[in-house]
């Protein structure tokens, strides 16, 4: 278990230094998320607003705000996790993927660990976000002091889990990017990050739920806008335990798979 | 110049075809796609396709599928074609061959000019994506001036070129595309009109709007494509378009030659 939690620390300190090498990164992760947002807010003002506008059917016409912000965050807080799993492209360009397949290190650890890179980062992005909710928008209802960290320890299982799970997915493609186009942008439109799920046709609805930022989005919207309490998520909780136990599943068998498709077909370097 | 355009032309749709295929084509046509997804979900299934009292007046138009499924294909082009170009150089530089593109006597112009007709093709495939797509999800283009859309869209190509030419200075310089592309996308996505008319943005960002040449040539592309208007209803979005170009290229053309000399000074020393 030792050199499990070694190889886990050694692979998101290497992660973290590789991608996070500058403040401009810091910056970047809190101008985007911030432009995104109001380019968002503004997206809805075609549209007929106010209490009878069809949108009060789902969201309450003054909770807009801070249903986009929160919507806004759960992404950027899964799209920076996923970036390191983006990034395993970089590892087969400086032929390094090579080494660490060769090496004895367990393959989840390295995985996840580079999932795990983004934590600081996820952290920061999650005080901005309650700083900016305080300051501008308003509207927040919680219940009880842990509701945030709960929120927190929500988006960041589940992202941690969803990172880890394109990671391999990634093993098994020289061209990373086009993959992780496929996967990111799809969440973005399903998760309710932007519209509100119930709104959806069925064949969307299925899709959304497939993405675990949409039970994610679900509770954090519960636990930050309508002050739920413990007691009334548990089913929620089950259901996101249940998504994210199938991911995990999952990664373990398509890693083995990768690892030998790799293997059979020269893959581990770019070149 | 014209044999430099052509060998340029020739390895980047090798590299395309052969080391790349998916990446870049496919992201591009997705992320149009997606924002096609987004208009039709949020005009059909959320706001049950009840429009703002001021949209018409401000958009011309009460078209609003067609006014965001255009701004979506637009952006995708653009984005598309600022990023082919801009990312030329610090390409070669990080694949190892730009020190030698460098020091043959190769045209720079030849070689910008074979980058921007390989992503002409390029952009040309996805952008028909796009709007095949959209004619899915209620793009209407039934009243559309076809050569007026197709001259605004050529006149466009050479706006974003010039537009390249200074974020590809930039990216050199820091050596860094990622942040330095994405932080204008995102700039460009909010303030160029793409999902609604910029007149809805607050009074002190109109005229940052107006810095960047897409928010001209979507005005100028909507007129013709959704509006039906000949290319000289778009005279003024044009003009400001060419002025646009004339400072961008005016900045980039030295922003490059600066930067070239001070990558084989400080890199390969």
């Amino acid at each position: 278990m030792n050199e499990w939690m070694s190889l886990l620390w050694a692979e998101i300190k290497k992660e973290h230094r590789h991608s996070f090498h500058s403040s401009l990164v810091y910056f970047s992760l809190l101008i985007w998320p911030v432009v995104m947002f109001v380019t968002a807010y503004y997206s809805f003002a075609p549209f007929r607003m106010g209490a009878d506008s069809p949108l009060a059917r789902f969201v309450a016409p003054g909770q807009l705000p801070l249903f986009l912000l929160t919507g806004y965050l759960g992404y950027i807080f899964f799209w920076c996790l996923v970036q390191s799993a983006w990034q395993m492209s970089f590892e087969r360009q400086a032929g390094t993927m090579e080494m660490i397949f060769i090496s004895p290190v367990n393959r989840l650890a390295f995985v996840y660990g580079r999932s795990l890179s983004a934590l600081v980062e996820g952290v920061w992005l999650f005080f901005c976000f309650t700083l900016l909710a305080m300051a501008f928008v308003g509207g927040i209802h919680v219940s009880g002091w842990w509701a945030v960290p709960l929120a927190f320890l929500i988006l960041l299982v589940s992202a941690v889990v969803w990172g880890g799970f394109l990671s391999v997915l990634f093993l098994f493609s020289r061209d990373a990017g086009f993959l992780y186009t496929v996967l990111d942008e799809p969440m973005l439109i399903f998760s309710g990050v932007r519209l509100p799920p119930l709104a959806f046709p069925f064949w969307a609805k299925l899709i959304s739920l497939c993405f675990p930022l949409t039970y994610a989005l679900h509770m954090v919207r519960a636990l930050l806008m309508e002050g739920a309490e413990l007691g009334d998520l548990w089913q929620e909780l089950g259901l996101l335990a249940g998504v994210l136990v199938l991911l995990v599943t999952a990664s373990v068998f398509l890693l083995k798979r990768a690892e030998r498709h790799m293997k059979r077909t020269g893959s581990m370097v770019l070149y | 110049m014209f044999q430099v355009a052509k060998a340029t032309f020739l390895r980047n749709t090798l590299v395309m075809l052969r080391a790349y295929p998916w990446s870049f084509v496919i992201g591009h046509i997705l992320a149009g796609v997606y924002t096609v997804l987004f208009a039709y979900f949020a005009y059909t299934h959320v706001f049950a396709g009840q429009l703002d009292d001021r949209f018409v007046r401000y958009a011309g138009s009460a078209d609003y599928l067609s006014y965001v499924i255009l701004g979506g294909a637009f952006y995708s082009f653009a984005v598309s074609t600022l990023m082919n170009v801009s990312r030329s150089l610090i390409t070669e530089l990080r694949e190892g061959t730009l020190e030698a593109m460098l020091l043959t006597p190769s045209s720079r112009k030849g070689y910008f000019l074979g980058n921007v007709t390989q992503q002409l093709m390029r952009t040309l495939f996805e952008f028909s994506v796009i709007l095949l797509v959209g004619r899915l999800f209620g793009l209407n283009l039934a009243g559309a001036d076809v050569w007026s859309a197709a001259a605004v869209w050529l006149l466009s190509t050479g706006a974003f070129f010039c537009q390249a030419l200074v974020l590809g200075s930039v990216m050199l310089r820091f050596r860094d595309t990622y942040i330095t592309q994405n932080t204008l996308f995102v700039l460009m996505a909010f303030l160029s009109g793409v999902t609604y008319p910029t007149a809805y943005l607050p009074e002190w960002l109109q005229p940052l709007s107006q810095l960047l040449p897409l928010t001209p040539a979507l005005e100028a592309f909507r007129h013709s494509a959704i509006l039906g208007q000949p290319l000289s209803a778009s005279a003024p979005q044009l003009m400001h378009m060419a002025i646009l170009s004339a400072v961008y290229v005016a900045v980039g053309a030295v922003g490059i030659r600066r930067m070239e000399k001070r990558v084989l000074e400080s890199i390969f020393g």
